[in-house]
């Protein structure tokens, strides 16, 4: 299975998500929310969006620092710090394996705010576990049970984990 | 929430720029198609393949009744939700007998329990009747009994069966109008007005149900319950034994109590008896109404339509197949 950036994304949030995500569950389009697609866009800065494709993944910018290139993810709010940080590490990473060694920066625009990110051996360390997990939640023949959790307030994926009664 | 449209016009249902445009002799009119639902067609409605595509790619099923209120049949797009696992797991369910059968029993099971529901409801508020009632109900705790012993689809159904003839004994007391008597349940035709209305509000059901269905992975032409013979649409007819009780026949009760329908809103043919145009415009409208009331619903935390409540049990059926969670039919408390 191909690990995506998306991937990385919610197992950060929630695991669950994950298993949905890869066995092509995609969440209720009627959803006043949203579905997964728009929602990683809100989350995205929409304004001067200017993405770059490098191989399969796709970067907000691109620029070039001391001689090393800086790769920017332009994101709404910190509110997933976590889930960006380790999204845009999984894009070091992939862009290390094509031997671009980059940089990270997390844009919050609206936040006047700027966290810059480094793909250090525990960074890394710490992404390998995360693919080999969601290799593994994947893998697995029933999905994670739901967890209550506050993200499930916007989750489009709401209705069909708390169906029940 | 996208509504449900429903024509008994005659005229010509087409696309028009990016919206649905409907062309009577008396009227032309735009229905945005972003709000639409689905489309039930009534009269006699002319679509052409443009069309076709355009409520496909929208995600619009359609339900065609002829001149009678006849189902005719649906225009169920081509799946746009595809989830090769949830098929799979589907079929399963239905090949294996024991886990056929264990869903099979779980429908009848609610099927029953909404039915003790209704008799429930009316024991305390009909005129006369009340002591018929209360015997019934407590006769009616046994009838899902023979379930858990049952070995195979056709024993299921006969329990559902008998269950049902139980409950369709209480409709006159339940009614008390001598223009609506049950004397027995008669389908194809209907051969009086009350038989006129159950065929007619179990059919709109059946669609409901499906219109629910095409917005999940489900594949509607596996049931469980209802054969399955991949030429007609089965899980429908499943998931429908739940809801009918409460959402047709209570509302069968409703317009019939309150005068709502009466003598006049029916027509006789040679072969049996059906719901008048006007008759059928008060059934839809009133039904309608009736699936966006909402309940609150403890474990969303919010409100949801009895139109929602069919999404969210074909979410515990998905639940169930994909071994999560057990499916537990929806039990009404009213
Ligand atoms: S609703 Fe909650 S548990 Fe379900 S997928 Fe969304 S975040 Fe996860």
């Amino acid at each position: 299975m191909d690990v995506t950036g998306t991937h990385i994304w919610y197992y950060f949030i929630c695991k669950r998500e994950v298993w949905l995500i890869a066995h092509n569950i995609a969440a209720d389009q009627d959803d006043e929310n949203m579905d997964i697609g728009r929602f990683i866009n809100e989350q995205t800065y929409q304004r001067n969006k200017q993405e770059v494709l490098i191989g399969n993944i796709k970067v907000d910018r691109v620029r070039r620092e001391d001689g090393q290139l800086v790769i920017g993810e332009v994101k709404k709010s910190s509110r997933y710090l976590e889930s960006s940080r380790y999204q845009l590490l999984y894009y070091l990473q992939t862009l290390k394996k094509m031997g671009i060694v980059a940089r990270g920066e997390l844009l919050f625009p609206e936040e006047k705010r700027r966290e810059t990110v480094e793909l250090t051996s525990e960074a890394e360390r710490q992404l390998d576990r995360a693919v080999e997990e969601i290799r593994i939640i994947a893998r697995h023949p029933v999905p994670p049970l739901p967890e209550k959790i506050s993200f499930c307030r916007n989750c489009a994926y709401r209705e069909y984990c708390w169906a029940e009664g | 929430m996208k509504k449900t449209l429903y024509i008994f016009k005659s005229g010509e249902l087409r696309r028009k720029d990016n919206s649905l445009y409907f062309e009577s002799e008396e009227r032309k009119k735009y229905i945005p198609i972003e709000d639409t639902n689905d489309i039930y067609i009534f009269g006699e409605v002319d679509v052409s393949k443009r069309f076709l595509e355009f409520v496909s790619q929208k995600e619009v099923c359609l339900h065609y009744f002829n001149h009678y209120g006849y189902y005719v049949g649906s225009f169920y797009p081509r799946e746009h939700q595809n989830a090769g696992h949830v098929v799979m797991k589907q079929a399963e369910h239905y090949i294996d007998s024991d886990k056929r059968m264990t869903l099979a029993r779980k429908f009848v099971h609610g099927s029953i329990g909404q039915m003790s529901q209704v008799l429930k409801y009316y024991t305390g508020r009909v005129g006369s009747g009340t002591g018929v009632l209360t015997q019934l109900l407590a006769q009616f705790k046994d009838t899902a009994k023979p379930l858990a012993d049952a070995g195979s689809i056709e024993e299921i159904m006969a329990v559902e069966g008998h269950a049902r003839e139980k409950y369709y004994s209480a409709f006159d007391y339940i009614i008390g109008n001598p223009d609506f008597p049950f004397e027995k349940r008669s389908k194809r035709p209907p051969l009086n007005r009350l038989n006129a209305l159950i065929s007619f509000g179990n059919s709109i059901c059946y669609t409901m149900v499906l219109s629910e269905v095409y917005k999940t992975y489900l594949d509607p032409r596996i049931g469980y319950l209802h054969s399955t013979n991949f030429r007609r649409f089965s899980l429908n007819l499943d998931v429908a034994e739940i809801f009918k009780p409460i959402v047709v026949d209570r509302l069968i009760f409703t317009l019939i109590n309150k005068k709502m329908l009466t003598k006049k809103d029916f027509d006789k043919h040679i072969d049996g008896i059906t719901l008048s145009e006007s008759g059928k415009k008060t059934f839809i409208s009133e039904l309608d109404k009736r699936m966006q009331t909402t309940v609150n619903h403890r474990h969303l935390g919010k409100s949801v339509s009895y139109r929602r409540m069919i999404r969210l049990e074909l979410y515990k059926i998905q639940k169930h197949i994909l071994g999560e969670k057990e499916y537990v039919p929806y039990q009404s408390l009213w």
